[in-house]
């Protein structure tokens, strides 16, 4: 099998620790390799050492485990916000830059109203408006998401729309479903790969911000952000509750932007 | 300029539009939060009657769509109500805070365009050594990868354990005492500022790239013209439009997330402000907060569509997007 | 005498991911002053890449391999960069497919055509340089933005100024082939006149055959990075001696006889990274023999013209264009 992202380095180097984050997080989660997230092991706060690789967390437990659980939580709540997201508002996107008129003219006008409000407060509201759990950082990432994927899926069918092979459907009378479905869809999904990707590195962003707060995730469940909400007041006395999951954090999310990057060469190069 | 001035017209029209929207976004989705707002106030004291005479005091029983109406139309002359937890004025409340945000928002921009327009055009326009290249291309991804607020805590960290000259705690204001105020913000800005270098070098970078192919300046070369005269004279000019775009965006999201910064220094600002207010469901102060910051960025917004047709000709003849 | 333009078996390479492609493939020809010379050949056989090279423009992704580009004497390649400005300033001019393309959208069209002669703020020098090539109501095109004018409009300013400088060799690839047909016989027509008057060379690459036909004296047939066929226009036109130049005649739209069909060529053009034993048509010709696909044909004088193929002497049944 050939490697993927071909002569872009950077993008395979991306692809690669996003394989490895992902093979350890989902070792880590069902096989406990790395040990229990929950189990109190040892003495609580103590540094790193033989015993516990990256240390312990206020009530004991290795924080090697919960980093890992936490990558887990960190990349599937975004995940499942953007698929959502995606396809939602692929479907809002293509209906408004196909059928024109004054449904396009509404969607549009709610997708820049949602775009109107700075990522982080817009989550924020939308988490203060539930119970702090998991399932609120997916709204929140959701809502944060829909936006985009609305603007750029809609700009997207725009172009294809005009193209002489929709047209002729058109005139074949095919209808709207199947229209949308067999010849807009397939040349619209690169760029909606290619939007996932980085609005999932962003949504990513968006939930550790979040939980950060204390509103997204809670304890005992963890994701990288919920637990660096969770180290943050022991910064001074266990720095290593605050930097292995922060590291971590920015590796995660730095991968997915660069196979984002690889994929957005692959369906639309830039003269690099 | 009289294109400039008809495009600028249709796009403010679209922009209170869309802020009157948003407005509606806003109210409705704090009252769906949980816990009504009589009970809030009341605490302890709410029996039946303290919040039924509560509600009659503040309107709280009257329609909906009637209590929108009292509310962005107090809002539009200035007054957000009374916060819960102060009871002061909110917008005296902002008012106080908000040079400190500013300040916050402005120095990180400023950092943000300084390092990030020139490192982002060099490494688009160079493309070798190949290293150089994709080194710069991985530092901008990377500073748009790490959240500001882990960031923030490596600095925190940092500074409260060899100074390096930076204060930290306790804020002073600009007027008080310019170097302290200096030393204090700087570390905060400058976590701030990463992802908006990530952000500014990326989109310089692209800009520079996609210049650097069209016809144009090909031409250019083509008549003789030496690569630094190009870069002068038609490169920046260009490249500066999606930057400017970008920065307006950026600064404008920042206004917003100062919030979690401010959390991690303990800085006052609004962005500190709003966000305890939200946890302790102070609705007004969230309300008001989240209603300024979103004007705020429509504005910047709209700033930057009129800088961008000032700068791009073809943008003024275009219909309205 | 020295010829003004000589390309001595010029060889370009295409670098991308996936490979390399041989571009330019050995190319050798020689232009006088004030001969309007015509390339043709279709998409992938290398003619805007030579037309590129004639001014040593960068071109993502090619290299020069080997070969030599002469003008007036002197080779390009060997140039720093200060002497090459200079010569593409001086001693050339270039034509370009996308009339407003070629334009800084964000300045003013006078103010681009001052640049072009010394950034002379001088309005006569630039309205001057306007109404030569037959535009009207000059000012107000030079206070115009790229993109306010017609393609027309675009091309004449695009012609203007690319002969500010009275260079000696005027480079223009496909420069109708975005323009109106009302509008292509114009442009055509002042472009030859203009390198007329001027006394230089004009090298116009088209896929238009009737339009090369009309205003060159010499053509050069292209295909896979090599020049196929090369002599008088009217010589190669009316009696091709390659079958790809007769292949490409029979493919172009509005020559057929009634009842005729236009014959598109099967197959697709070579890509390779190597000087391949063998000539490159051959997959694609109904002439083709053994030879054809062991030893790479070298061109030939036969029948007043030089021609690359092995069966070039024999007088196959070759239709021309008359």
């Amino acid at each position: 099998m050939r490697p993927p992202f071909r002569g872009d380095p950077l993008s395979q180097i991306g692809a690669a620790l996003l394989v490895v984050l992902i093979v350890t997080s989902l070792v880590g989660s069902t096989a406990h390799v790395f040990g229990s997230p929950t189990a109190l092991g040892g003495a609580p706060l103590s540094a790193p050492a033989a015993g516990h690789p990256l240390g312990t967390d206020q009530l004991g437990r290795s924080v090697l485990a919960r980093t890992v659980a936490g990558i887990d939580q960190t990349i599937v709540l975004a995940t499942a916000a953007v698929v959502i997201a995606a396809a939602i508002g692929s479907l809002l996107g293509m209906l408004a830059g196909y059928l024109k008129g004054i449904g396009d003219d509404i969607v549009s006008r709610c997708a820049d109203a949602l775009f109107s409000f700075p990522a982080i407060v817009l989550a924020i509201m939308i988490s203060a408006m539930f119970r702090p759990g998991s399932a609120t950082a997916i709204a929140a990432v959701v809502i944060v998401t829909l936006p985009v994927m609305v603007r750029v899926v809609r700009a997207a069918t725009l172009m294809v729309a005009e193209q002489d092979f929709v047209i002729q459907a058109r005139i074949a009378e095919a209808g709207l479903g199947r229209i949308l479905a067999m010849h807009i869809f397939p040349n619209v999904a690169g760029t909606i790969i290619v939007q996932m990707a980085y609005s999932i590195s962003f949504g990513m962003i968006i939930e550790s911000g979040v939980s950060f707060l204390g509103l997204g995730v809670q304890p005992p469940g963890a994701s990288l952000g919920s637990l660096l909400y969770e180290g943050r007041v022991y910064l001074s006395v266990a720095p290593w509750l605050v930097f292995v999951p922060g590291v971590v954090l920015a590796l995660t999310i730095l991968s997915v932007n660069l196979v984002g990057d690889g994929l957005r060469q692959v369906i639309d190069p830039l003269l690099e | 300029m009289t294109a400039l001035l008809r495009f600028a017209a249709r796009r403010l029209a679209s922009a209170a539009l869309t802020l009157l929207l948003v407005s509606v976004l806003i109210f409705a989705a704090i009252h769906w939060l949980p816990g009504s707002y009589a009970d809030v106030f009341l605490g302890a004291l709410s029996t039946p009657q303290a919040k039924a005479q509560l509600e009659e005091k503040f309107g709280l029983n009257r329609p909906l769509p009637v209590q929108y109406v009292k509310w962005i139309s107090a809002a539009a002359h200035g007054d957000f109500g009374i916060s819960l937890s102060t009871q002061q004025p909110v917008a005296a409340e902002f008012a106080v805070r908000l040079p400190v945000t500013a300040q916050l928002a402005v120095m990180a921009a400023a950092i943000a365009l300084t390092v990030g327009v020139p490192l982002g055009i060099v490494g688009g326009l160079v493309t070798r050594p190949r290293v150089l290249h994709g080194f710069l291309r991985l530092f901008g991804s990377f500073a748009m990868s790490v959240p500001d607020f882990v960031i923030g805590s490596l600095l925190l960290y940092l500074i409260s354990r060899h100074s390096l000259g930076f204060r930290l705690g306790a804020w002073i204001p600009l007027s008080a005492d310019l170097a302290g105020n200096l030393r204090t913000a700087i570390v905060p800005a400058g976590a701030l500022a990463a992802l908006g270098i990530g952000f500014i070098m990326t989109a310089a970078r692209h800009a520079a790239i996609s210049i650097r192919g069209a016809p144009w300046v090909v031409a250019a070369t083509a008549r003789g013209q030496s690569t630094s005269m190009i870069i002068r004279q038609h490169i920046v000019k260009n490249a500066a439009i999606p930057v400017v775009t970008v920065a307006a965006i950026y600064l404008g999201y920042m206004l917003g997330g100062t919030a979690i910064i401010e959390s991690l220094f303990t800085i006052p600002g609004i962005g500190r402000f709003v966000l305890q207010a939200v946890s302790i469901r102070d609705y007004p102060v969230v309300q008001a907060g989240v209603l300024i910051a979103a004007t705020v960025f429509i504005a910047l917004n709209l700033a930057a569509d009129i800088v961008y047709a000032a700068l791009d000709p073809r943008i003024r003849s275009k219909a309205s997007p | 005498m020295t010829p003004a333009l000589e390309v001595r078996g010029l060889v370009m390479e295409y670098r991308s991911r996936r490979g390399r492609v041989r571009a330019l493939d050995g190319i050798d020809f020689a232009a006088a002053a004030g001969e309007a010379v015509g390339i043709v050949g279709e998409s992938g056989s290398g003619k805007s890449t030579l037309g590129a090279a004639i001014g040593r423009l960068p071109v993502a992704g090619v290299q020069h391999v080997s070969g030599e580009v002469l003008i007036g004497g002197v080779g390009i390649f060997g140039l720093d960069e200060p002497a090459l400005r200079a010569l593409r300033r001086s001693r050339l001019g270039f034509v370009f497919q996308d009339p407003i393309g070629t334009l800084d959208p964000t300045m003013k069209v006078g103010r681009q055509v001052a640049a072009v002669v010394d950034g002379s703020a001088d309005r006569g020098v630039v309205d001057g340089i306007l109404t030569d090539v037959g535009l009207v109501d000059v000012r107000h095109v030079a206070q115009s933005y790229p993109h306010e004018l017609s393609g027309g409009m675009a091309q004449r300013v695009a012609i203007g100024m690319a002969m500010a400088r009275r260079p000696g060799i005027i480079v223009a690839d496909e420069p109708t082939a975005a323009l109106d047909a009302s509008i292509k016989v114009q442009i055509l027509d002042l472009l030859v006149s203009r390198c007329r008057d001027s006394d230089a060379v004009l090298i116009l690459l088209s896929h238009d055959l009737h339009a090369v036909r009309t205003r060159t004296r010499r053509i050069l047939v292209m295909y896979g990075g090599r020049i196929v066929e090369a002599g008088e226009t009217a010589t190669v036109l009316d009696r091709p001696r390659h079958p790809y130049t007769a292949a490409l005649l029979r493919s172009a739209v509005g020559r057929e006889a009634p009842g005729g069909c236009v014959e598109p060529i099967a197959g697709v053009p070579p890509a390779s990274a190597e000087r391949q034993d063998s000539c490159a048509f051959a997959p694609r010709c109904v002439y083709v023999i053994d030879r054809c696909r062991s030893v790479r044909p070298e061109a030939r004088h036969v029948a007043q013209r030089d021609a690359a193929c092995h069966r070039a002497d024999e007088a196959l049944d070759l239709e021309g264009a008359p």
